[in-house]
């Protein structure tokens, strides 16, 4: 079973795949997504990937990296620190920072980095055991 | 140490933050069927916000004991330090 400070570490890519997939899923083209001279223009080196792709990387990590299966989600808390482009690698680096033996819940903090080791996003995960 | 009152008045701060209800008003008596939205996961969040804001740990026989506000909150004060 997981135990209190456990770390982990999982590396993902915002390949075309995921970031169409995710267009074409939500519909959310909003310019600053799709077009990468008016991203520039606001001040972005390009495209900004939709942050929420790192939510989709959360679930992945939660529900396929994690050494227990038997858990649900309850909660996402995800601040975003930088933006993210299409293409870049990620470095989910997660610890176990509580666990309520009483309702079977734990809490899970999170930072993502990108190849630059800039922080992208932080935040927490609370899950319970089913 | 504090008074049960006491305790009560910091558990509704963490009730009304939880569900996210600013007019919301517990006492002793107060059950989940008083309340809308203290569900079975809302439950979840409620024992882990007060464990964190205590400092405390419950075990599984003691939530599942507890009937109402008023004895989580006698709970909560066997707990504190003296």
């Amino acid at each position: 079973m997981m135990q209190l400070k456990d770390q982990f570490e999982q590396v993902y890519q915002v390949t075309e795949q995921i970031y169409v997939g995710f267009l074409n899923s939500y519909g959310d083209n909003n310019p600053l997504h799709t077009n990468a001279e008016l991203a520039r223009s606001k001040g972005f080196r390009d495209r900004v990937m939709h942050g929420a792709i790192q939510a989709g990387f959360l679930s992945h990590f939660i529900g396929e990296a994690l050494p227990e299966k038997d858990v649900i989600v309850h909660t996402y808390e995800l601040h975003f620190r930088n933006p993210v482009y299409l293409g870049d690698r990620l470095t989910l680096r997660a610890v176990i920072a509580d666990y309520s033996e009483s309702v079977r819940c734990f809490e899970i903090k999170f930072r993502f980095y990108n190849e630059a080791g800039t922080e992208v996003s932080r935040g927490k995960v609370s899950i319970g055991l089913i | 140490m504090p008074s049960k009152n006491d305790v009560i008045a910091q558990m509704n701060d963490i009730f009304r933050d939880v569900l996210d209800n600013d007019d919301l008003e517990i006492n002793a008596e107060t059950t989940a069927s008083d309340v809308e939205d203290w569900d079975s996961l809302s439950h979840i969040q409620l024992v882990v916000a007060i464990e964190k804001h205590f400092r405390i740990r419950f075990t599984t026989a003691e939530i599942t004991a507890y009937k109402n506000v008023g004895e989580m909150a006698e709970g909560i004060l066997k707990k504190l330090p003296a």
